[in-house]
């Protein structure tokens, strides 16, 4: 139990500074290295709350596939993309402020609204011993990959189908979108 | 470890991408922050999936993974093809389809 609470800190504290690198850092690769980390974190915040199999396909998809498509357009913009990054600095200035201070404002009520909503409420009441349930259901049907495949074609397989019609869209529109304008 | 520790990181996960997309000019840089807030939310669901005891939570987890892969591709392409038609991309610069 200790070594949970210690693992949720450390893990609490990476995320939370590669999150602020990615606003922060000047150069946009620096900036994409800090997501991927924060990635990373994440997973293994999906791994302490017990989801092994979401935590593998946000290292595969997500830290992996998604970032690689990202990472290859930093880089093929990354020389003008710097450009953008200094700009008249009063206005600089400005921005950021009235940013932070919307974020600080939404920081706090979000904190207030999930930690004393209706489901968090109901996650208190769910009992004392958290995580027990889920780890019993998932071990009655036999593993992590299972559970999951067993509720995903149970209950959400109409969302299951219109995301393979989501995922045709995408492409479609990736392939229209970076077709060369002179050809047409 | 209590719920309460989780979804606090989740907000303040969610806040830091919103000051990234209210402060950058960068679209690259903002849409990274786009990525961050939807990680947010994720991380949001796997702990209320873990503390009610139910796998719904990872649904949506899914969900969100496949949408955010869609919109990163489509987000992409549409940056690129700005790039491509004017070699600037401050978002400060992009008005011309302002009213």
């Amino acid at each position: 139990m200790i070594g949970t609470t210690i693992a949720f800190y450390v893990l609490a504290a990476a995320t939370l500074l590669s999150g602020a690198g990615v606003v922060l850092f000047r150069d946009a690769v620096y900036s994409m290295l800090s997501l991927i980390c924060n990635l990373l974190c994440l997973a293994l915040f999906f791994l302490l709350l017990g989801g092994l199999f979401i935590a593998t396909i946000q290292v595969l998809i997500y830290a992996g596939a998604v970032m690689v498509l990202f990472l290859f357009v930093v880089t093929m913009l990354a020389p003008d993309a710097q450009a953008a990054g200094t700009p008249a600095p009063g206005r600089q200035i400005w921005q950021w402020g009235a940013g932070t201070g919307l974020a600080v404002i939404l920081a706090g009520s979000l904190i207030v609204a999930l930690t004393s909503g209706a489901v968090a409420r109901d996650a208190r009441a769910a009992g004392g011993d958290p995580g027990n349930g889920l780890a019993e259901h998932v071990a009655s049907l036999g593993g992590n990959v299972e559970a999951f495949g067993y509720a995903l074609f149970h209950g959400f397989s109409f969302p299951f189908e219109v995301t393979s019609a989501l995922l045709v869209v995408a492409v479609l529109g990736a392939v229209v979108l970076g077709r060369r304008a002179s050809r047409s | 470890m209590a719920a309460n520790g989780y979804l606090i990181v989740s907000a303040l996960l969610f806040a830091i991408g919103v000051v990234g997309v209210l402060a950058r000019r960068n679209p690259l840089v903002m849409f990274m922050s786009i990525e961050l807030m939807l990680n947010a939310v994720n991380l949001s669901f796997m702990t209320f999936a873990h503390f009610l005891n139910s796998v719904d939570g990872w649904m949506f987890v899914f969900l969100v993974l496949t949408v955010a892969a869609a919109e990163v591709v489509v987000g992409l392409a549409i940056i690129v093809s700005i790039f491509r038609a004017r070699r600037d991309i401050d978002v400060d610069e992009l008005s011309s389809l302002k009213g």
